[in-house]
């Protein structure tokens, strides 16, 4: 058994675009048989991208993509073979004309699945997707919520040894999307599956992943994109400063010029109940806000959104958040050190594709 | 005109138009995937050759093969000018160019996510073109049904390639040519409303068979 099912090094890949140019850059990522990874950031991070990458639908254009061990862009029956082993749900699916099982059975089809077999795992897909008995409905019609259910059907008929999923909650209620994730938990730890799955939603990427890949502008960054700023920087020789907002300032060390982007991790801001001391200074990033989200991520480990000037997201202990008396809607101050601002790099100019 | 002369006219025209219809989709319709999926330099003045194309003359197409077809031209020794061969190919060239011309349009109508899904779920790229085809099926349909209509009324090229001859080249809009020469007016409108009927019937035909195979 190989030990990665994806293995990825200095892997480039570039797009130009009549409007628009983007490029994707990574040094390294290892993903391991039946382990859930999550693609975190903002519109144009590269999340989409990466996952053509890795459905085999883009090629690099450099650096090596090895998949179970070996080079799936060798030759066309390679190719072929890796992508009916990593099936991708895009963003917004297209459902071929015809009836849901006509949709569900295509891929059966190709992979010469004895027709016999279909009606079984026709019925368990959609029974995964809480469309049991739609077999027969014709697609159009569908609503894109439902439509996106019988793409992930159309693909957990195939069992898939990887599952590319862009998105795959976007278009469902939340509730709905809730028991999405634990078929997607189900599918991973029974058959062992691996999943590799775009979100915007960190909360989302913190339930259900085993690891988090965090992109900005194409490039792999330490942070979600959740406390994600740019602007031009400034410098007065000592710090430099980007202005998020007119008069709203991010400070970090060092003599930086031009356009950047900063991420701040969520668990180095530390978050105070309005009142309590949060040692403001020149120089130091603090900020004022009010808790308009609370949700915890584990047992142990809360994510508040504060928002004010700025909207910042916290990672704190459950405990502390207790022992502060921090509660939905109170005021707080949030405050981080400017070492702990990263610049991910300049923004590349134009419009970066997602 | 007797039953039978009547009879063998319709064939004929059944015959050579449907048989061009066939030859020219099997080359249009390719020629369009592979126009619609790809971008490459030139494509928009192989475009435009085909909508000029598209407008040229029945006497033209018929002019340039009955050149190239005669004892003296080129293709002579073949021995084709006068038969329904020689109707077919002119009638071949006739259509082409509409056909690649409606399908490429109902090929590029076809949303691009099509492919990319046929891909995504482990089809070979030939599988692919096979499933945007099947997406575009009843627009392609009718490109198909367009070029067999205007290969069975046209009448130039079934006059000179075919030379009207009873009983072996003459179809339908030959003989109407030719009963209204002979100013039997009644007959050629006879003639018109029989080349109307057939085709109806062919298009109701395929659309009802589509239907009821899609209802499958």
């Amino acid at each position: 058994m190989n030990e990665f099912v994806y293995k990825l090094d200095d892997m480039g890949y570039a797009y130009r675009g009549p409007v628009s140019s983007f490029s994707l850059e990574l040094e390294s990522l290892r993903v391991g048989p039946g382990e859930i990874l999550a693609l975190v950031g903002p519109n144009g991070a590269g999340k989409t991208t990466l996952l053509m990458l890795l459905a085999f639908l883009a090629r690099p254009g450099r650096g090596r993509l090895e998949f179970l061990g070996g080079d799936p862009w060798a030759n066309e029956a390679s190719v072929v073979r890796a992508r009916r082993d990593a099936v991708l749900v895009t963003h917004h699916p297209y459902l071929f004309k015809g009836t849901v099982a006509d949709n569900l059975s295509f891929g059966l089809r190709l992979r010469n699945i004895p027709e016999a077999e279909w009606p079984a795992r026709l019925r368990s897909a959609l029974a995964l997707v809480e469309l049991e008995g739609w077999e027969k409905k014709s697609v159009l019609g569908l609503s894109a919520g439902q439509a996106q259910r019988v793409a992930l059907a159309r693909a957990l008929a195939l069992r898939p040894r990887v599952l590319l999923l862009d998105e795959p909650t976007a278009n469902i209620d939340a509730g709905l999307g809730l028991r999405m994730e634990a078929v997607l938990r189900e599918v991973s730890r029974e058959s062992g599956t691996t999943v590799v799955f775009s979100t915007h939603n960190f909360s989302q990427a913190s339930r259900l992943a085993d690891d988090i890949l965090y992109l900005s502008d194409g490039r792999r960054v330490e942070f979600s994109h959740e406390n994600c700023f740019s602007g031009t920087a400034a410098t007065d020789g000592r710090r430099s400063w980007i202005e998020p907002r007119p008069g709203v300032r991010i400070f970090f060390p060092g003599e930086t010029r031009g356009h950047v982007t900063c991420v701040i991790n969520p668990a180095d801001i530390r978050l105070f109940a309005a009142g309590e001391a949060a040692e403001p200074s020149p120089g130091r990033n603090v900020f004022g806000g009010r808790v308009t989200r609370m949700e915890t991520t584990d047992a142990a480990t809360a994510l508040v959104r504060a928002s004010g000037s700025l909207t910042f997201r916290i990672a704190l202990p459950v405990a502390e958040l207790e022992a502060k008396g921090i509660s939905l809607s109170r005021d707080v101050l949030l405050r981080f050190e400017p070492e702990s601002v990263k610049i991910v790099g300049p923004r590349t100019p134009g419009n970066p594709r997602d | 005109m007797i039953f039978r002369e009547l009879a063998l006219a319709i064939w004929v025209s059944l015959k050579t138009s449907g048989l061009a219809a066939l030859i020219a989709s099997a080359i249009a319709v390719p020629a369009a995937l592979f126009l619609a999926g790809r971008d490459f330099r030139g494509k928009r003045l192989v475009l435009l050759i085909n909508q000029t194309w598209m407008a040229a003359p029945t006497v033209v197409i018929g002019l340039l093969f009955y050149s190239l077809l005669s004892r003296s031209g080129p293709f002579g020794g073949l021995g084709l000018l006068y038969t329904q061969a020689a109707m077919t190919v002119g009638q071949v060239f006739l259509i082409l160019p509409l056909i690649v011309g409606f399908s490429y349009t109902a090929l590029r109508q076809v949303d691009k996510r099509a492919r990319l899904t046929a891909l995504a779920l482990g089809a070979t790229p030939r599988q692919a073109g096979w499933v945007v085809l099947r997406e575009a099926k009843y627009a392609l349909l009718i490109a198909v049904l367009a070029g067999f209509a205007r290969a069975i009324s046209e009448v130039g090229i079934a006059m000179m390639l075919g030379g009207n001859i009873r009983n072996a080249t003459r179809n339908i809009t030959t003989s109407i040519a030719l009963e209204t020469a002979k100013g039997e007016f009644r007959n050629g409108i006879v003639l018109g409303a029989v080349l109307l009927v057939i085709t109806l019937g062919i298009n109701l035909l395929v659309q009802t068979g589509l239907r009821g195979k899609d209802k499958d």
